[in-house]
């Protein structure tokens, strides 16, 4: 299933499949050391959910072809990748780690909300396959907070991680160029910067009001941060022992 | 804290069956790690649990004594061993 697309709808569906990408890869990584083994396999596959929302996305703009997906998702220079900088974020602190699955998770909502609408009609199709797994991240992010907020402790830690994490949440809300026009040709309902103010209501009703700081330099999500180097080295690590390997 | 017991049942199939147990700090939590650890591969299309502190648990003394109680298996494995030799001994005359 590929769909025709301008450059400019084209990036602006990067910058979502790149955001699924690199979170999904994050919360991969935590696989035998999250603090306890329940956790270890939720958020283990929830990471795997992320990568295969990321994976639809690749698909429609690559085509079924998966060596063409591949290079798609792990073969861009860094200055092709559209990912925002909180996903590129390296942490070995899990309070860190699930305060971003929980910034995340309730950002997206807003972000797929936008294009389950869509006039690109499998993109609506993905946004609603996306939907029924999403609230079961947020159910799982939700209850988690239940318990944790209830105790004064784990909510100082918490809120401490959320402080962290709030200036590079801002840089999630940033369009990419062709943002625009895919607004303007419905290929989503609206900006996402637009949902900000709602955004914000959710998470501050949730843990009080938050300092959000000042967004990260993106540069309309073209510039990397410097953890995204050692994070695209550890995902291609395989794959770069033996570049003309047949897979 | 509790500990919760997991059941599993692919619909109109089989029974609920133990699929194992986890940990979890509220009723709604341990729900969404069970999604998460057990059915995350359908393993099952309903799903149980049961806080193991509320399981009622016989005392292993109520159970003991019908541990010894042959009389009360219905295998024929007494008549079939009786009706073998019968016919054993109707080959040999």
């Amino acid at each position: 299933m590929t769909v025709d697309v301008t450059p400019a709808v084209r990036e602006f569906l990067l910058a979502i499949a790149d955001d699924k990408h690199l979170m999904g890869q994050q919360h991969a990584e935590w696989i035998g050391v999250t603090p306890f083994l329940e956790e270890d396999l939720a958020f283990c596959s929830i990471g795997q959910d992320e990568l295969g929302h990321a994976a639809l996305l690749y698909e429609l703009l690559a085509g079924d072809d998966d060596a063409a997906i591949d290079s798609l998702a792990y073969d861009r220079g860094a200055d092709d990748y559209r990912s925002c900088h909180l996903v590129e974020l390296a942490t070995d602190d899990w309070t860190v780690a699930f305060a971003r699955h929980w910034l995340f998770d309730t950002a997206d909502q807003h972000r797929w909300a936008l294009v389950s609408q869509s006039t690109v009609s499998e993109l609506q199709d993905v946004a609603a396959r996306v939907e029924r797994e999403e609230r079961f991240h947020r159910l799982h992010a939700d209850n988690m907070l239940d318990v944790l907020l209830a105790d004064a402790t784990a909510r100082d830690r918490f809120v401490t991680a959320v402080a962290v994490l709030a200036p590079l949440t801002q840089g999630l809300f940033e369009p990419v160029a062709g943002e625009a026009e895919a607004v303007a040709t419905g290929v989503a309902a609206g900006p996402l910067a637009a949902e900000w103010d709602a955004f914000v209501a959710t998470i501050e009703a949730r843990i009080g009001a938050v300092e959000w700081g000042s967004a990260p330099s993106q540069a309309q999500r073209t510039l990397r941060s410097d953890d995204w180097r050692p994070l695209m080295a550890r995902m291609r690590e395989v794959i770069d022992l033996d570049l003309s390997a047949t897979w | 804290m509790h500990t919760y017991e997991i059941f599993l049942k692919k619909d109109g199939r089989d029974e609920y069956r133990h699929a194992g147990a986890l940990d979890a700090a509220t009723d709604d939590l341990a729900m969404v790690m069970a999604r998460e650890s057990y059915i995350r591969r359908a393993e099952g299309d309903r799903l149980w649990l049961v806080r193991r502190d509320h399981v009622i648990v016989a005392d292993p003394d109520l159970i003991a004594p019908n541990a010894d109680k042959p009389h009360r298996h219905h295998d024929g494995s007494a008549v079939a061993a009786r009706r073998k030799a019968m016919r054993n001994e109707g080959a040999s005359s």
